[in-house]
């Protein structure tokens, strides 16, 4: 029959052999699979074994690296880790690593979700040097003030805590950098709520935005770091200058002026020239002078301020009380005026 | 809290926004609440909004002292911060008003670094500001462009082209945005001619191609863009405008055909939406259909509203445009168009040579060269010169090539299509400019009418009627045919001089003439004065009722109806130009041919120049003549009728071009190049549908089933039943006895009295189902 020999020869299809020729590679068997692959690189993900421990350099290095792990606790146990390192140096000897490198690895951390990353991160921000901290204030602070008006308020709050050690360990660039000044008091009303007329009285919701944060009384702190910066910013200057003034006194002319002479003390002389910057606008621009701060401060931020203070006294209680701090400053700076 | 605010500002905005009269009642008050507190409602959102600013700020500025470093900082990302905040920002926009530009300079500056997501989020967040009038589209258009052009990324050069056309389109959609065209197009102008060499220019050819397609930019501007990019360096950017020039109108064309294709039934609609369920998007989608049939008709009682030149047309200088052009991409020696290329840029010359009756003498003798039947797509060069030749070209200019192409293709040793091929380029040649070809070639082409290949008898047949119409006594006497012959022997036929030009008419006039004579004798009639009285012009009101396009008669018919009479008794004869003379054959029917039988030609010449010259023709007569074009065109075309169609240089417009395939003649159709669909396609031409003369049930069946309908149970049964089921019924219907026979004859007589199985009786109370 017609169909049953067409089936045999399909039948017979199946099972036929391969012919193998001389000189002629083996064909492929039908179910065989390409696995060859073009790539532009190959990343093998090995552990790098070593019979010797790692240098302490390395391991810093290394945890260095892990503080953008994903897990919350890796990043902690790495600024733990860390901490420990900078704080257990010997007395004046140099960090593993410089702290323009150590930096920017820390900057993303400010804005962490996990809280205790975040604690761990400030005291790893205490035991650097200060005099390290003093050149980096500019890239410190776009991550504090975005901090302050993060949306999570224990954020903000630990932005605040971060902004009140900044003040403490490098006041005077802290207020003078670029955006420093203003965009910081913005940061500054905005968390207190103070900015319009209507949202400063004590019947609106205050502070609304975000969640209130696990960790209370953040008007507090946010009034006592408030204080302390406009302290730093517009507060009376110090005695020294008075002292300079004896100098200026007791030296004869040309070598009272020899401090002008000499090479600046600050590492960056000239960054009020910005000039491989972006342009700047009137509120990124920085302001090195407190004539100028206070100039800034009493056209833009005093009504706003008085007027925040003032309810925060109505309120009364602590927060009454931490406003008295911040109209203290404020009182001895209007008293000092715009400047000698 | 941000998902809260995201909703909380633009719900108010879009409310605001709607006009009150549209909404139900509910939305009404929802509306009226919202005017009331949305000024509070905002003005108590503004410390958290402040609040998202400075965050987006202080990002910003992280993200500025590195653009290319990941914007992923903690919970919120700058990317969701833009969205938001060009969500808002109408709502604050003293707060806001630098976000426009911050937006721009990110983007401009930062366009090669940036992630891709943010950079899409940027450009939309541009867009959707220009959609909130917050910038204005020039503005975007200049942040867009510059980054179209320059940027090295697919994607994001994608998106640019698309967000510039449609922004470019809907700023044209209301009203023509003159100023934001002209700016538009100087830059396009600018960014071609400033970098002769670069292939930027193609994106300037490519928004310039798009606009006009779709009739945003229908002006002389624009193709002074395309123009330039013609004479430009770069290969791809001449190739680019040379393509617009020979193809752009007609893609506005197409594109204009498929757009009044898709329109919808309104009636179906309507149909529809009693009885499918009622849904708000199918009552949206009825409300469009009757809008946009609304539209239709309005559209249809305004005049040529959309009367576009062409390309072509508008160039200013074609003169100057062509001859750069030759020069500089054809003549010169270091130019690097390849062969391909080079035909087209032939190709447009040679077309707007043909169009504007250019001179540009060298390009006669370049085509000298090319004429071998070895030259690569010779067809296409052949096409060129035909294109190339128009009335004012000194014959002696193409005598030689008419020589040289008829010495290298037509000849007994050469291939059928070869010859065809020349046969037919002579031909075009001649039709253009006929003082070209000279007596004894014309006289030897003309014997190849004898040729066993078909193709080179039609080709040949084709040249001979040619020139019984132009120039009859060149040929031999025996060739001239009856209709010449005896208008040569009465003298009426002078030979054409070089430049002369004929007495400009109107097309179809003459049937415009007719028919109104036929109108008046049928008035006449009816008046009861003689078919062939003066119409004294009296009926001024009439005429005054008639100027417009009376749109009443047939508003409910879609498109135009031509009338086509299928029965059309054939009227053969060998004369090409007797259109003229015809009477309509109407008027035999109605048995008046007591007059037309007489009328001289000479007459009736007469008769319609008059209507040109002492009449004005409104536009009721204007739309008449269309039809009546229309008519003459379709009866034309008719399977009867093929004799008098033969000649396709008489029905050729100036605009259209001549192709290769054209040239090709009979051997583009001959067996071995056309696929047997092809080949039936071909033989079916002419034939009417066979389907007409089916059965009305038939029609009706197939109608349904194309419609996807089903059938009745009856169709179902007659189809589906195999008859090996039936056939033990059919054989015991036989062996039945007489008795059985007579008692089921009766059952069947007595169920049909009773009205069926079911009976008439028990349908007014109806079983309960």
């Amino acid at each position: 029959m017609g169909n049953s020999s067409k089936r045999k020869k399909e039948k017979a299809k199946d099972f036929q052999k391969p012919k193998l020729k001389v000189g002629k590679t083996k064909a492929k068997p039908d179910n065989y699979t390409d696995t060859t692959f073009k790539s532009k690189s190959i990343v093998l993900t090995q552990q790098s074994l070593h019979l010797a421990a790692p240098t302490s350099n390395a391991t810093f290095t290394h945890n260095l690296s892990l503080l953008a792990a994903k897990s919350d606790t890796q990043r902690r146990d790495s600024l733990a880790y860390l901490t420990t390192t900078i704080s257990s140096r010997p007395v004046n000897s140099p960090l593993p690593q410089p702290v323009s490198v150590i930096l920017p690895s820390l900057l993303p951390l400010i804005l962490d979700a996990s809280a205790n990353v975040r604690t761990q991160l400030l005291k790893l921000l205490k035991t650097l040097p200060e005099g390290d901290v003093e050149d980096h204030v500019g890239q410190l602070l776009p991550y504090v003030r975005a901090g302050m008006t993060h949306l999570a308020a224990d954020i903000r709050s630990s932005a605040v805590d971060i902004l009140s050690w900044m003040v403490e360990a490098a006041g005077e660039s802290t207020v003078s950098c670029a955006g420093g000044w203003i965009k910081t008091l913005n940061c500054f009303l905005s968390v207190l709520g103070w900015h319009t007329d209507e949202s400063a009285r004590w019947s609106s919701s205050r502070a609304s935005f975000g969640k209130a944060g696990s960790q209370g009384k953040p008007m507090v702190k946010t009034l006592g770091a408030l204080s302390e910066f406009l302290e730093a910013g517009i507060g009376k200057p110090a005695v020294k200058d008075v002292e300079m003034s004896d100098d200026e006194t007791s030296w004869p002319y040309p070598l009272c002026q020899t401090e002008h002479h000499m090479i600046s003390e600050s590492s960056t002389p000239f960054a009020y020239l910005n000039l491989s910057g972006q342009p700047r606008d009137e509120e990124g621009e920085m302001y090195e002078t407190r004539e100028d701060r206070f100039r800034v401060f009493s056209s833009r931020f005093h009504p706003a301020m008085e007027r925040g203070l003032k309810s925060a006294r109505e309120e009364g209680g602590e927060l009454g009380r931490a406003s008295s701090s911040v109209t203290k400053v404020l009182k001895e700076a209007i008293a000092y005026g715009a400047g000698p | 809290m941000l998902t809260q605010m995201r909703f909380e500002g633009p719900t108010y905005n879009i409310r605001s926004r709607r006009t009150p009269s549209k909404l139900p009642a509910r939305h009404l008050f929802a509306l009226r609440i919202n005017a009331n507190h949305s000024s509070a409602l905002l003005r108590s959102y503004i410390e958290d909004f402040r609040a998202q600013h400075y965050q987006y700020e202080s990002h910003r500025e992280i993200f500025m002292a590195a653009p290319s470093s990941a914007t992923d900082t903690g919970l919120i990302s700058l990317r969701d911060l833009i969205d938001f905040i060009s969500h808002v920002s109408d709502c604050y926009p003293d707060i806001c008003k630098d976000f426009p530009q911050q937006l721009i300079d990110m983007l401009m500056q930062h366009h090669l670094v940036l992630e891709t997501e943010l950079r899409e989020k940027l450009v939309g967040s541009l867009v959707l500001l220009k959609k909130k009038d917050i910038i204005d589209s020039e503005r975007l258009l200049h942040t867009l462009f510059p980054i179209l052009v320059s940027t090295p990324s697919k994607t994001l050069r994608a998106l640019l082209f698309q967000k510039i056309l449609s922004e470019l389109r809907t700023a044209n959609s209301k009203t023509t945005n003159h100023k934001l065209n002209r700016t538009m197009q100087t830059v396009l102008f600018n960014l071609v001619t400033s970098d002769r060499t670069s292939a930027k220019g193609l994106w300037a050819i490519k928004i310039t191609r798009e606009l006009w397609k779709r009739q945003i930019w229908t002006e002389a501007k624009a193709v002074e863009v395309m123009k330039e990019a013609a004479l430009s360096e770069n290969e791809k950017v001449v190739v680019g405008g040379v393509r617009f020039f020979l193809g752009g109108d007609k893609e506005r064309e197409e594109l204009e055909d498929e757009s009044s294709d898709d329109e919808v039934n309104v009636g179906q609609v309507k149909h529809q939406l009693t009885i499918n369920k009622k849904t708000r998007k199918k009552a949206r989608a009825a409300e469009k259909a009757i809008k946009s049939a609304r539209n239709k008709e309005k559209k249809k009682g305004q005049p040529n509203v959309m009367l576009n030149f062409s390309a072509l047309h508008l160039l200013h200088d074609p003169q100057g445009f062509s001859e750069n052009m030759f020069f500089k991409h054809l003549q010169n020696g270091k130019s690097k168009l390849n062969l391909e290329q080079k035909l087209l840029v032939l190709q447009l010359v040679s077309r707007l040579v043909g169009l504007h009756q250019l001179h540009i003498m060298p390009l006669y003798s370049y085509f000298q060269k090319f004429l071998t039947p070895r030259q690569p797509s010779v067809t296409s060069f052949l096409a060129s010169l035909a294109q190339a030749t128009h009335d004012l070209v000194p014959p002696d200019v193409l005598e030689p090539l008419v020589q040289k192409i008829a010495n290298e293709f037509v000849s007994e040793a050469s291939a059928g299509q070869v010859a065809t091929a020349g046969l037919n380029a002579i031909r075009e040649i001649c039709v253009r400019q006929p003082l070209a070809m000279d007596e004894t070639l014309l006289q030897d082409l003309v014997m190849y009418k004898k040729s066993k290949d078909k193709g080179v008898m039609m080709a040949s047949k084709g040249l001979l009627s040619l020139y019984r119409d132009v120039g009859a006594q060149m040929l031999k006497k025996r060739d001239r045919g009856k209709e010449a012959a005896m208008s040569l022997r009465a003298g009426e036929r002078s030979e054409r001089r070089f430049g002369e030009q004929a007495v400009g008419q109107i097309e179809g006039l003459e049937l415009l003439a007719r028919y109104k004579d036929e109108e008046r004798r049928k008035k006449n009639i009816e008046k009861g004065l003689p078919s062939d009285a003066e119409d004294d012009e009296d009926n001024e009101e009439d005429n005054w009722d008639a100027w417009n396009v009376e749109d009443d008669s047939d508003d409910d018919v879609d498109g135009e109806w031509i009338n086509v009479e299928d029965d059309a008794d054939i009227n053969l004869s060998d004369s090409d130009d007797e259109g003229k003379s015809r009477p309509s054959k109407k008027t035999k029917q109605e048995g008046e041919e007591q007059k037309d039988g007489e009328k001289s030609k000479a007459e009736e010449e007469i008769d319609f120049l008059k209507l040109a010259t002492t009449r004005i023709l409104t536009p009721a007569d204007l739309a008449k003549l269309a039809e009546l074009r229309a008519e003459a065109a379709a009866e034309a075309t008719l399977p009867g009728n093929k004799g008098r169609v033969a000649a396709p240089w008489t029905s050729r417009h100036t605009d259209d071009p001549l192709t290769a395939n054209e040239i090709e003649g009979l051997a583009a159709l001959s067996a071995a190049k056309a696929t047997r669909e092809e080949r039936i396609a071909h033989a079916k031409e002419g034939q009417t549908d066979r389907s007409e003369h089916k059965s009305k049930e038939a029609r009706k069946k197939e109608r349904k089933e194309q419609e996807g309908k089903s059938t009745t149970n009856k169709e179902k049964a007659r189809k589906h039943k195999p008859f090996l089921m039936s056939l033990g019924k059919a054989k015991s219907k036989n062996k039945r006895s007489l008795k059985d026979v007579s008692r089921a004859l009766k059952a069947h007589h007595d169920r049909g009295k009773r009205g069926g199985k079911r009976g008439n009786l028990g349908t007014t109370v109806g079983p309960s189902r």
